[in-house]
């Protein structure tokens, strides 16, 4: 943004005004302009505001610019009343997702190279609009809590440094799944979570089974029923939406699946032992 | 939820092009499976009350291999094919259904009368 400010104001355009040399001058008109994007920006309050609208403005794009950087070169130079989120810049706080192009992406770390010469910039589905692109947060947040996100040391654990060896079994499990920024793109590209609002989502679930299968957390099975409800694990049809979407490679799917099977199997081990103690199932 | 005046959650109407544009090829594996499901359930009585009507059964030929391909996947995905390949998976499974469609259908000429 600060190299483009300098290079349009300063640096370029005064040398070209004192020297009236003609070469230079039709040098200048030959140049090529410097190469710009349209961003069409969805525009007013909450979603169905009947203001809502789209603006258009023309920003000079640069090497390695990103869809950020365009919203706040928007912001500076040509509409400071534009809302949006974004906290760390290098993809690392999951605050500045939103739609580009109609997808759900990070604005920090899509570069405009490759989006053609209009971009169209949306906020997040499936998520309350506050204002033009920023998203109110809190149902992504309050299904985390719901879903229980923390951990709840053991006994052991509490007392002393847990070990899970890099390569052991439990590790490999977890392993590929801590990575979630909770940036929300996930639960922004799922269907179910837009069919069903009471749906845990994606980054829920997938943060329930990091934890279901840790061995320092205390809730083990009352965690798993938890999550493994009509509204939870149950609820995904495996579309894999979110697996695709997720910018940091994660599979909520599988970490879905994976509670599933852990459900799965441990009702066919209290059924078998019911069975075995000559009981009712469930009795 | 509290923080909103209006916690109205952003959701495009389905006949906007936008409420599509992020699905992926899983998504659409899915839409289809559902579909072919609906129609077998309207073309299985039809089918039950008249088994010769070749047409009918050429078309729950496709849909039936259709949509089992697409169970399959969900059943090896279910039971741990990693999800990296997933994709992959489901174009397998397409083109292996595809394949058994036109071996099946051509097993059975006779179920080709209607074209004649
Ligand atoms: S799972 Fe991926 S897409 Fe979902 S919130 Fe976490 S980082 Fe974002
Ligand atoms: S601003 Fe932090 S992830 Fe994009």
């Amino acid at each position: 943004m600060n190299e483009d400010a300098q290079l349009s104001e300063g640096t370029q355009e005064k040398p070209a005004q004192e020297e009236p040399a003609p070469e230079k001058e039709a040098q200048s008109q030959e140049a090529p302009k410097p190469p710009s994007v349209r961003v069409r920006i969805r525009r007013g309050g909450a979603a169905g505001d009947p203001d809502e609208h789209f603006d258009e403005f023309q920003v000079e794009t640069g090497p390695r610019m990103t869809v950020l950087d365009a919203l706040v070169a928007v912001q500076s130079a040509q509409e400071p009343t534009l809302s949006f989120r974004y906290s760390c810049r290098v993809g690392m706080c999951g605050t500045c997702a939103l739609k580009v192009n109609g997808r759900p992406a990070w604005a920090c770390r899509t570069r405009l190279e490759g989006l053609g010469d209009e971009i169209t910039l949306e906020p997040l589905a499936n998520f309350p609009v506050l204002s033009d692109l920023a998203v109110d947060m809190s149902p992504f947040f309050e299904k985390m809590k719901r879903a229980r996100g923390w951990l709840e040391p053991t006994s052991l654990a509490e007392k002393a440094p847990a070990l899970i060896a890099p390569n052991s079994r439990e590790r490999k499990r977890i392993e590929p799944h801590i990575e979630c920024i909770t940036c929300g793109i996930c639960y922004a590209s799922c269907s179910i979570v837009g069919h069903d609002s009471d749906y845990l989502g994606p980054a829920a679930l997938n943060r329930a089974y990091t934890l279901v299968n840790d061995s320092r957390d205390a809730l083990g099975l009352e965690r798993l029923l938890e999550v493994c409800t009509e509204d939870g694990a149950w609820r995904c049809h495996s579309q894999y939406n979110c697996t695709e979407s997720c910018p940091k490679g994660i599979s909520p799917t599988g970490a879905i699946k994976g509670l599933k099977r852990r459900a799965v199997a441990g009702g066919v081990k209290r059924f078998a032992a019911s069975i075995f103690r000559g009981r009712a199932p469930g009795a | 939820m509290t923080s909103v005046k209006d916690p109205v959650p952003n959701k495009p109407p389905v006949w906007k092009i936008s409420a599509w544009r992020s699905m992926y090829p899983g998504m659409w594996s899915w839409v289809l499976q559902r579909l072919s499901a609906l129609a077998l359930i309207v073309l299985f009585p039809i089918h039950v009350m008249n088994p010769y009507i070749d047409s009918v059964r050429i078309t729950m030929l496709l849909l039936v291999v259709w949509h089992s391909m697409h169970g399959i996947k969900v059943i090896l995905t279910d039971f741990g094919f990693p999800d990296r390949h997933q994709r992959k998976l489901l174009w397998v499974l397409s083109a292996v259904g595809v394949a058994a469609f036109f071996w099946l259908a051509f097993m059975h000429k006779e179920y080709w009368r209607f074209m004649s």
